[in-house]
């Protein structure tokens, strides 16, 4: 094993050295990475080098094509969001809610928390969560009282839990696939595991600083969002209505009735098209472009992970890591598969469902003989904290972003004790998964 | 933009043009390899194209040759499939060795070694693994095979869906379990996967059109057996088994209790769950006749817990993280013994070929009239001793 542990520390040497000393981007650290942990695994493994190098090129580009999806459906997410924003629609959208719910705080608190959960609940992604839902609510957040953090730590953590809640969750999936699972009967498993986490932690961050909301006082600081609802009218919300009305019919409806998915990207990109007449003038040569700017690094990322565990596998480091994860006694498990799955989830969350989830189901769900849809459920919440781990933290770095928080660590000091109580909620529920069995329906 | 600027992004640019053209001859070479399937002297009687039991596959790349293999006395008629996860090579190569080695004398033997064509042309974004095998033949002759993806090429059909909501199309069972829903959410990946698609759907995604095909393949020729060879992760519960639709649950015991297990060879009897939807032990046995059977051998190279990868482990099975795996927590982390420290190519196959051999002539054994009698099978005990597959090639 000690040579996989050699290139496991040339892999994470290489990227610290990239990321904190000579301050690269994530992505480029990433890359150098998993061309130095390339070079280092084969060569030591005999390979010559010819092969080396032309296994490192093939690997590193077929790597770099293993989010593409991702990837694109965040291109798209952030032209949509930037369209919305200069067209004048957030503004209008904030000012409605909080005119029809300032008397009901805690109601929309947890009203606003859904609605961050929407579009992860139907994509699988927080990503998708945080950059529609998430940028749509974050000024309503702001307005009603909530600082830059605390409002970028409720938009987080609604993704990640989005994410998770059912239909859709890509991380059981991930996990289903690899063990051969049905996607059946985990409605409500991921009911039980996200609902109450979510009403929980929204009122936790939020209501402290919105019990005492005085919509008099707030009303000068919405002129600006009010005036734009008068000029407008209902026509500047159809953006919304078009995402939310094509989000619906492709993803719940349109399988059952035998029509092809067009994808997020397509869905973004259409709402997107519809937002550039509906409200203020937007110059889309200018828009777009600046849009795509703001997403590169975190595309830049999501194509370092996919270098970087392209090669962790192919040199054996991944194996390394899921060894010595298991070696450890069976008492602790729990506490490998509440900590190990997570700091994965600082490369990719998904991969970490792929990596490490799989492994964790077959040993709860098979070898200790849990219930496996509630153990598949669990794991997939635990593994959703990935998406707030730094480097890639999509979540939380889009939390941050859509927030106008400049620095993410912020946000993830914020949401620690309720990322850990997620962590002991799904830990209890994964070791306890065959007396949560009767949650097992939809 | 400032000079300094302009050089870099130039340099950048380059790099980025010299990689996608450097890759992409890699990935285009892959994609167009032709594999040397040799029918010359073997008992091939003819070839037919899978589009004659799906027109709508004609000219594209799902449509593959059917190796038929005519004994001079009719009988029964098996048919066997071989790369349906492309990442097994030990599915794919055993059919291979059937269509090069078998000789019928009774019966027929249909040999589809490539059915998921697509998913031999590609690897597998994240997995590391390597794009091709080579095996050396007793004249010395070296012979290569695709090392593939576990699902059909994103070329082929793309974006996959969120999920995939698997449906039997237009099919209508023939042999459904009461209670048995013919619907089934998986993953959206799995939409590439020729094992979830299942009866098929005729003009659907290039993997269904496929499936489609062999279903359509097994009913106009009234096949009396289908056998889907595969491998599977030693952690994988299913293992070292023989998965049986309820249709040849007593055929795949029998072959075992009265065959195999004679041979010292260990198989799990599975039964095919009736909830997992799109796989060929099932959905072939519910929309067709045949006995519908799948057999799977561990497979180091394809898990999770493997360590480093590439050429030598696919064929030898030899991986320390097994070895470690196997040895800890009583050995129960895997299912199956890795005590040796290694599982070769030319076991995995001799395993498939022996499960084959005596799943056919039980079938004989059990329905005289679907008799089917075969020469020159590749003696399984010399194939395991010897430790090279490629004296089996021709």
């Amino acid at each position: 094993m000690t040579p996989y542990m050699i290139t496991f520390f040339v892999m994470v040497g290489v990227f610290m050295i990239g990321c904190f000393a000579l301050k690269w981007p994530v992505g480029v650290s990433m890359l150098a990475a998993a061309v130095c942990g390339a070079l280092e695994g084969m060569l030591a493994h005999g390979v010559g080098f010819t092969q080396t190098l032309t296994d490192t090129a093939r690997m590193m580009v077929e790597g770099s094509f293993g989010y593409v999806d991702t990837i694109l459906t965040i291109a798209c997410a952030m032209i949509f969001m930037k369209v919305i924003e200069d067209s004048g629609a957030l503004d209008a959208l904030s000012s409605l809610l909080i005119e029809k719910f300032h008397k009901v705080p805690a109601v929309l608190l947890i009203l606003i928390m859904f609605i961050i959960m929407f579009p992860g609940m139907i994509t699988g992604s927080s990503t998708a969560a945080v950059l529609s839902a998430g940028s749509i609510m974050a000024p309503v957040l702001l307005l009603l009282g909530l600082d830059n953090v605390t409002a970028g730590s409720v938009i987080a953590m609604g993704g990640i839990l989005g994410m998770i809640a059912p239909p859709v969750n890509t991380a059981a999936l991930v996990i289903c696939a690899g063990i051969d699972v049905p996607y059946v009967g985990f409605t409500g498993p991921l009911l039980l595991l996200t609902f109450p986490l979510a009403i929980l932690f929204v009122l936790m961050l939020g209501l402290p600083k919105v019990k005492n909301l005085d919509y008099e006082q707030l009303k000068p600081a919405l002129e600006k969002q009010n005036a734009t609802r008068k000029e407008y009218g209902f026509k500047i919300y159809i953006p919304f209505f078009v995402l939310v009305v094509l989000m619906v019919f492709f993803k719940v409806v349109a399988k059952n009735i035998g029509v092809e998915d067009v994808g997020m990207p397509v869905i973004f990109l259409v709402s997107a098209c519809v937002g550039l007449f509906t409200g203020r003038k937007i110059n889309p040569l200018k828009a777009i472009p600046e849009a795509v700017r703001t997403a590169t690094p975190v595309m830049a990322i999501l194509m370092g992970v996919g270098m970087f565990i392209e090669i962790m596998t192919a040199t054996g480091v991944r194996g390394f890591i899921v060894m010595t994860c298991l070696q450890i006694p069976e008492a602790l498990w729990i506490v490998a598969c509440c900590i190990s799955i997570p700091l994965f989830g600082a490369v990719s969350s998904f991969g970490a469902c792929s990596v490490l989830g799989v492994p964790f189901a077959y040993i709860y769900g098979t070898y200790l003989g849990g219930n496996v849809v509630v153990c598949l459920a669990a794991i997939s919440l635990i593994a959703a904290v990935g998406d707030m781990m730094p480097p890639t933290a999509l979540a939380g770095l889009f939390a941050a972003q859509v927030t106008g928080v400049k620095q993410y660590t912020k946000i993830l000091k914020k949401c620690i004790i309720p990322i850990l109580i997620l962590l002991v909620w799904a830990g209890v529920v994964l070791v306890f998964s065959k007396n949560f069995a009767w949650s097992v329906f939809g | 933009m400032k000079k300094k600027g302009l050089v870099s992004t130039c340099i950048i640019l380059a790099v980025a043009i010299f990689m996608a053209v450097f890759t992409g001859i890699s990935f285009s070479k892959k994609r167009n390899f032709v594999e040397d399937v040799v029918t010359a002297g073997s008992a091939v009687t003819k070839t037919v194209k899978l589009s004659t039991y799906n027109p709508n596959l004609a000219g594209s790349f799902g449509d593959v040759d059917i190796y038929v293999l005519e004994g001079a006395e009719p009988g029964g008629q098996v048919l066997i499939l071989g790369g349906t996860h492309a990442n097994e090579p030990a599915g794919h190569m055993a059919a291979i060795v059937m269509l090069e080695q078998f000789v019928p004398t009774k019966g027929t033997v249909y040999v589809i070694p490539d059915i998921c064509k697509s998913g031999l042309s590609h690897n597998d974004p994240l997995e590391g693994t390597p794009q091709y095998l080579h095996f050396t033949t007793a004249g010395g002759e070296t012979r290569t095979f695709h090392f593939g993806s576990r699902a059909s090429n994103p070329i082929d059909q793309w974006p996959d869906p969120d999920t995939y909501l698997h449906t039997s199309g237009e099919w209508q069972p023939l042999n459904l379990p009461a209670n048995a829903k013919t619907t089934q959410t998986l993953s959206g990946s799995e939409v590439r996967n020729q094992n979830r698609c299942y009866p098929g759907i005729a003009n659907g995604t290039l993997t269904e059109k496929v499936s489609y095909a062999v279903t359509n393949m097994i009913n106009t020729l009234k096949i009396d057996m289908v056998i889907d060879l595969h491998e599977s992760s030693p952690e994988y519960a299913v293992n070292n088994a023989i998965v049986a639709h309820e249709n040849a649950k007593e055929i795949a015991s029998m072959a075992y209790s009265l065959n195999l297990e004679e041979q010292g060879m260990k198989f799990k009897i599975e039964p095919s769950p009736i909830s997992l939807r799109g796989l060929t032990h099932r959905e072939l046995g519910d929309y067709t006749d045949a006995f519908a059977l799948l057999c799977e051998v561990g497979n180091p190279s394809q898990g999770r817990f493997r360590g480093f990868t590439d050429e030598t482990l696919a064929i030898t099975g030899k991986d320390p993280c097994y070895k470690v795996a196997s040895e800890i927590h009583d050995g129960k982390l895997l299912y199956v013994d890795y005590s040796s420290g290694d599982f070769p190519i030319s076991l995995r196959v001799a395993r498939h070929v022996a499960a084959v051999a005596a799943l056919v002539e039980e079938m004989g054994f059990e329905y005289p009239e679907k008799e089917i009698l075969i020469d020159n099978i590749p003696d399984v005990e010399e194939m395991i001793e010897t430790d090279d597959l490629g004296l089996w090639l021709r």
